[in-house]
């Protein structure tokens, strides 16, 4: 089982959009895939036209079996949703002793591929549980003047969470929202690649179709399988970005 | 150094696309008479797209081309467009017999191929034009 976590602290860069979009792509190819939300504002669930539920609460703090909490949405693809119960969950991780691994020995037991968890724009107590489970953190960005301080923040957190003796496989910076035309998004570009360099995944174009897809309940691969978000640029006789590239790209991550 | 070092260990599409952007970022900087310059050999080199074809020659009748376009002086596309004129009248006219060269190809995408006896290129090269 591969674990990837979506974080950045700030808000609105395109995290949940990203889980659900390479989660429906990853169960697509044949991976059984399982989605958590661990954001109580409950999007994950609501991307699939569905209601929140309180199934982390149950799963964590009820010791529910995970069959019972989860719904499956696709084909090979289970969600594990939330609401606003999981202001619960971190109190009740509050009060526990090993309280940053309480995720992590929960995924002990469950049976997947590849998961994906949703972080919130927040540094708690839950957000560090989801850094430590997972193997890989993709961190989504969008390509504005503070772009590279936040995804420092990021890389911070998770550095003192690996001098604690967690051991990351490694980590992506995926820049979303990518206007090509802006000067803006060109100079924090060169940015973002100077600084990390390998590490920047190709970006994900800004489109107006992606803010559409979850009021109908549906992934992009449904509902826009031909737009920009999904295949990229054209670019000379090669593509580049969209999140078609990026599941190939975490495929690789995945499969060594 | 550093920066050409950094880009060599990117994402490759990443790469592709910020060389891109920065071509056409430095393009925008040049004076307006310059820009239309690039503008006009950009509508060029598309119009000529259409007039492209690549095919694949034995090295020696591609050198026979171009030698005789050099010692004419003129393009060895205008040489090849004769050649090909004079071929497809002779075809036409039925003075052209094809099967004779004909064997099956084991190709997925050919039928046949065409294999030419090495005295029929031998015959053009021993000539002096
Ligand atoms: N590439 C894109 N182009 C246009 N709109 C996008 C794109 N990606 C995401 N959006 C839209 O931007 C909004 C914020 O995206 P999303 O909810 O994925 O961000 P988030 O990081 O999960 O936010 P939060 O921090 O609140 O959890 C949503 O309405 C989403 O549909
Ligand atoms: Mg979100």
């Amino acid at each position: 089982m591969f674990i990837f976590a979506l974080a950045n602290q700030k808000g609105g860069v395109g995290k949940t959009t990203t889980a659900v979009t390479l989660a429906s792509g990853f169960a697509q190819a044949g991976l059984k895939t399982l989605l958590v939300d661990l954001d109580p504002q409950g999007h994950v669930a609501f991307s699939f036209g569905q209601e929140k539920t309180a199934g982390l609460y149950r799963w964590l703090v009820m010791e529910e079996p995970i069959k019972d909490v989860v719904q499956t949405v696709r084909p090979n693809l289970d969600i594990l949703p939330s609401d606003k119960n999981t202001e619960k969950v971190k109190r009740h991780i509050t009060l526990m002793d090993f309280r940053e691994s309480l995720l992590k020995d929960h995924f002990k037991r469950l049976k997947y591929d590849v998961v994906f968890l949703d972080l919130a724009p927040s540094l708690d107590v839950l957000h560090i549980n989801g850094l430590i489970t997972s193997d890989w953190v993709i961190i989504p960005t969008r390509l504005d003047a503070m772009a590279v301080d936040g995804v420092k923040e990021i890389l911070l957190t998770m550095g003192e969470i690996g001098q604690k003796g967690h051991q990351f496989t490694g980590y992506s910076i995926l820049p979303t929202f990518f206007d090509r035309t802006t000067r803006e998004t060109i100079t924090q570009f060169q940015e973002i690649v100077q600084t990390f360099g390998e590490r920047v995944l190709p970006p994900i174009p800004q489109d107006t179709r992606v803010r559409e897809a979850p009021a109908f309940g549906q992934t992009l691969w449904e509902y826009t399988p031909n737009s920009p978000a999904i295949t990229g640029y054209q670019n000379g006789k090669s593509k580049a970005g969209g999140y078609q590239q990026i599941c190939e790209r975490l495929m690789e991550v995945v499969y060594g | 150094m550093a920066e050409r070092k950094r880009r060599n260990i990117l994402d490759p599409a990443v790469a592709d696309l910020l060389a891109g952007m920065e071509e056409k970022q430095a393009e925008a900087r040049l004076p307006k008479r310059e820009r239309e310059k690039i503008a006009r050999e950009r509508a060029k080199m598309r119009a000529r797209k259409d007039h492209r074809v690549t095919y694949d020659l034995p090295p020696e009748l591609k050198k026979q081309v171009g030698d005789l376009a050099e010692q004419m002086g003129v393009a060895a596309s205008q040489i090849a467009t004769y050649a090909l004129i004079q071929f497809l009248q002779s075809y036409q006219n039925g003075e052209v017999d094809l099967s004779k060269f004909k064997v099956p190809s084991r190709s997925p995408r050919y039928e046949w191929k065409l294999v030419f006896p090495k005295s029929l290129l031998e015959s053009v090269k021993k000539k002096k034009v």
